[in-house]
């Protein structure tokens, strides 16, 4: 695809993946505190003849800052309801019991190529440290401030659930509708906006500078290039 | 800790963390494999070392710990699961029962035992020394209830129990133990081995330091690393995250030095890592004491074992799962989504809770139903007496052949079914019931039925919010209308000729007082304003236009007439416009006295978010044409006059009886008869006055 003055802010499957891997290793080396995205190839749909390797970025496993540090518990003198106390407890007194920490929250975060609007889409999940989903309500008071008011105020970003498309269970997603329109006003304001190569490098960093601050991931700065710090604070 | 003092060393239990997808690929292997097999099924679950200074890592199993879905391969033989540094692989059991009781009545100690007894003889045969991954086993019991999509279960990590117990020496972070040259090659020696994909997934391992150089092999080396100068360390990831206690996996590792190697005083490892890079801080090296155990030279002898998990645990995932919570997520968030983009002030729970009654379920009711439930209104009653006939599916939506069979159902109830196969969360009633119609007179003996039809719609129009008038005669229109008017219902009619419809709302009650300020005559309202018969600002109701009273207008009409036959088209398209017009009426501040309104050139003229809210719209398909109406309120309507509902209140249902088995008595009472008189008297023309009545010939 040729990114002329005309680009539709869109991107094909191959750029996708030649930007998702400009991320996995960008992230990876300036900003290592959060668990790194991977590239998880899926097989694809029975009679797909596309050579097109399809698959999403995946972030997994992040933790709720809220979370709080897991208390120890002596399992011989257990203090929890015991679920049987009749049952003979098959610990003994060299076993440790951390006490399961229900407030410990995690989180998912993929970024899957929508083909109908040709754009990445966000999707997440949280759930508890035992694995339980978290309600909607549950999310919304993990997130930050700021990102509850971008949800409210932005005709950009508005969470929906769908299908994750491999995954086919409910994720909550953002929705891609006007990804491509803002996309496309970010590198507009770029000069080099004819560098095609720049640009698809760049894109899903930018994309995800935006819409990362909605589920409360804040894209440090140093990933970007010092050029593009001008558009980055441009976009937010 | 640091210090040198002998105390019982203890071990931090694995946690455990089950995702979704697991239990979503049990249920389906469940449901289409297993049946009600409950042998037990060789699963694995992962873990990494601890790689966050606050949080253990936890023994996980995904979608993957299970065998294939059918259609990928069918045997439930183990999973061939590739491991990584962030998964590595340990093998499982797990036991899914059929009920609640069976799964509590798991005998927990024997199905430990047995695991255990799998890594003793592991260890035993050496295999253990050659795939460390089987020092670490675990045991899932579970009992999954399909229908409330709720999993019970419990993990056990069956550990090999010492005795004596170990002690502790010396524990430390490895940073303080070593000195900082061996801190940096041991970093480096373990990123190497945890970067390369043949060692990343092997959680045991020997650290040898010689001469300040760490370097790591495998457990197998342990002979070969013997040296004068050599120090030597056993290492396992850690998943525990405490600074002051080593992990669950160390346990049969030391049962594995004991039994094999004999040594008395072992230097552990505990690794662990942030952001995914080897941490000496975190990591811990600690110094214990062991004795081999009585009894484990004997071959014959089983170490005792202990693992389970506490408790066991209930995870619900009915919102996930749940295929009716997701149709309902689904259809409010497509709502949602038309709230916040272009419509913010829609107000999803009016629309959710407002209580609609369909009177006729024919091609009109399919269409509003389900245009209804479109628009998120989930409570819906439908009425009507007839069948569903073989000519019925093909224009009224909600019907299929089945329905047809057998003399056909009742198409209230079909219509019923219909909305749940499409919405199982829609709460839909369907009422078999005639409306009574002035000019069908009622027999005597059939008195009663009628006046109990008669209370049962009176009924039905007082306990719901909006009124949906479709039925395909003007007759059946009367009595509701008058209900209507007398209980200040919001009121919808939807009529069709051959190629034209008339959609129109009914104007508030008229004994009911309006909305202070509300007194607004429209200039374009001219229909009747010279016969001095308005009934000013109130809106018309369908029989308002009307100077003759409803009569029966289905006898003496051939069947072309008497059947409902209109281009196809034509329903769905009044259906949407009376749909279309409840939104607004909803949506308007003032609700059902809101003035009627004229579409004008200029767009954007309403400032309602839904635009333009008119009385009434007619359209005809032969000219492609659609125009907005507003006709006021007669005085002398047959239906909706102060006159006619003050009389019903008067007299009840024996004013109801007389005006269905004498529809004169109605023009009568109304001064329709005088009306009537006098307008041939002044030689009108009636044509002129009922003009843009004549696409009501309604068959």
């Amino acid at each position: 695809m040729g990114f002329s003055s005309n680009w539709d802010g869109t991107l094909s499957p191959n750029d996708f993946n030649i930007s998702a891997r400009a991320l996995c290793e960008k992230w990876k080396v300036t900003y290592p505190v959060f668990p790194p995205w991977a590239w998880v190839p899926c097989p694809r749909p029975f009679g797909v003849t596309s050579r097109q390797v399809e698959g999403y970025l995946s972030l997994e496993g992040f933790c709720c800052p809220k979370s709080i540090e897991g208390e120890i518990d002596n399992g011989s003198s257990s203090k929890e309801e015991a679920t049987c106390p009749t049952e003979e407890e098959a610990v003994d007194d060299a076993t440790l019991v951390q006490r399961n920490d229900r407030e410990l929250h995690l989180y998912d975060l993929h970024i899957v190529r929508s083909s109908s609007y040709r754009v990445p889409a966000l999707y997440f999940r949280g759930y508890n440290c035992d694995g339980q989903p978290l309600a909607l309500d549950d999310i919304k008071k993990d997130l930050p401030y700021h990102s509850s008011k971008i949800l409210k105020d932005s005709r950009w970003t508005f969470m929906t659930q769908e299908e994750h498309p491999y995954l086919n269970r409910p994720w909550y997603a953002l929705h891609p509708c006007g990804t491509s329109d803002w996309m496309k006003l970010l590198f507009d304001n770029e000069a080099s906006v004819t560098e095609n190569e720049e640009i698809v490098q760049q894109y899903l960093l930018s994309w995800l500078s935006v819409v990362g601050q909605v589920v409360g991931l804040r894209t440090p700065l140093e990933v970007f290039s010092k050029k593009h710090n001008a558009m980055f604070c441009s976009s937010v | 800790m640091a210090e040198k003092k002998k105390v019982k060393l203890q071990f931090v239990l694995f946690d455990s963390l089950v995702d979704e997808g697991f239990w979503h690929r049990l249920s389906s292997l469940k449901l289409d494999t297993l049946g009600i097999d409950q042998s037990p099924i060789n699963i694995t679950g992962f873990y990494a070392p601890c790689s966050h200074a606050l949080n253990s890592n936890h023994m996980t199993l995904l979608a993957e710990s299970l065998p294939p879905e059918l259609g990928e391969q069918s045997s439930l033989e183990a999973p061939i699961v590739c491991g990584n540094r962030n998964r590595c692989p340990v093998p499982g059991v797990l036991y899914n029962t059929n009920t609640l009781e069976s799964f509590r009545a798991l005998d927990k100690q024997t199905l430990l035992n047995s695991e255990a007894n799998k890594i003793w003889e592991d260890i035993r045969s050496g295999r253990a020394v050659e795939d460390s991954s089987l020092l670490s086993r675990f045991l899932l019991i579970s009992f999954a209830d399909l229908k409330k999509w709720s999993f019970n279960y419990r993990f056990a990590f069956p550990a090999l129990k010492l005795d004596p117990p170990a002690t502790l020496i010396d524990l430390r972070p490895a940073s303080v133990y070593f000195n900082l040259e061996e801190a940096e090659s041991l970093s480096a020696a373990c990123n190497e081995w945890r970067n390369s994909s043949l060692t990343a997934d092997v959680p045991f391992f020997l650290v040898s330091i010689t001469e300040s150089l760490a370097t790591i092999r495998p457990l197998r080396d342990w002979e070969a690393c013997q040296g004068d100068h050599t120090k030597i360390l056993f290492g396992f990831y850690d998943p525990c995250h405490l600074p002051n206690y080593p992990g669950w996996p160390l346990r049969n590792l030391l049962a594995l030095i004991c039994s094999r190697w004999k040594l008395e005083k072992v230097h552990f490892l505990c690794y662990r890592e942030r952001y995914g890079w080897a941490d000496m801080k975190l990591s811990l090296v600690g110094e214990a004491l062991v004795s081999v155990s009585q009894g484990w030279s004997d071959a014959q002898s089983i170490p005792n074992a202990v693992g389970w998990e506490q408790n066991s645990r209930c995870i619900t995932l009915a919102s996930s799962m749940d295929p009716t919570r997701l149709a309902i997520s689904a259809a409010d968030l497509n709502l949602k989504l038309m709230r916040w983009r272009a419509l913010p002030s829609l107000n999803l729970n009016v629309v959710s809770s407002i209580k609609c009654l369909l009177l006729g379920a024919g091609t009109l009711g399919c269409q509003v139903a389900r245009m209804l439930m479109a628009w998120g209104v989930r409570k819906i009653t439908l009425v009507d007496s007839g069948r569903v006939a073989m000519s019925n599916p093909l224009r009224q939506s909600l019907y299929t052949f089945d329905d047809c069979l057998n003399g056909g159902e009742m198409k209230s109830k079909a219509a019923v079914k219909s909305l749940k196969q499409i919405f199982p969360a829609v709460e839909a009633e369907g009422v078999v019931m005639a409306i009574p119609m002035p000019g069908h007179p009622v027999l005597t003996q059939e008195e009663d039925g009628v006046l109990q039809d008669c209370r049962l719609l009176q009924d039905l129009i007082a306990s719901h919010d909006a009124i949906f008038l479709l039925t395909d005669t003007r007759e059946s229109r009367w009595l509701p209308s008058l209900f209507c008017a007398n209980t200040n219902k919001i009121t919808i009619t939807a009529a069709l000729g051959f190629d034209s419809y008339v959609v129109m709302r009914h104007g508030a009650g008229p004994l009911c007082s309006p909305p202070v300020g509300n007194e607004s005559p429209d200039a374009l309202s001219v229909s009747l304003d010279d016969l001095s018969t308005v009934d000013r600002g109130r809106l018309g109701c369908y029989f308002c236009n009307d100077v003759v009273a409803p009569i029966d207008s289905t006898s003496n009409r051939t069947l072309d007439q008497q059947c409902t036959v209109t281009r196809p088209g034509l329903a769905p398209i009044a259906s949407s416009l009376a749909v279309e017009l409840l939104m607004g009426v909803l949506h308007h501040p003032d609700g059902i006295h809101a003035p009627g309104e004229i579409a004008t050139s200029c767009s954007g003229s309403s400032e309602q978010p839904l635009g333009i809210l008119p009385h009434q719209i007619r359209g005809s398909l032969s000219q492609f044409s659609q125009m907005t109406l507003l006709g006021h309120a007669s005085s002398s309507c047959t239906a909706c006059c102060s006159t006619v509902v003050s009389e019903y209140r008067k007299r009840g249902m024996d004013f109801v009886l007389q005006a269905i088995n004498h529809p004169t008595y109605l023009e009568d009472l109304t001064g329709l008869t005088e009306l009537m008189k006098s307008a041939s008297a002044f030689e009108l023309s009636l044509d002129n006055v009922t003009d843009d009545d004549e696409d009501d010939a309604f068959i």
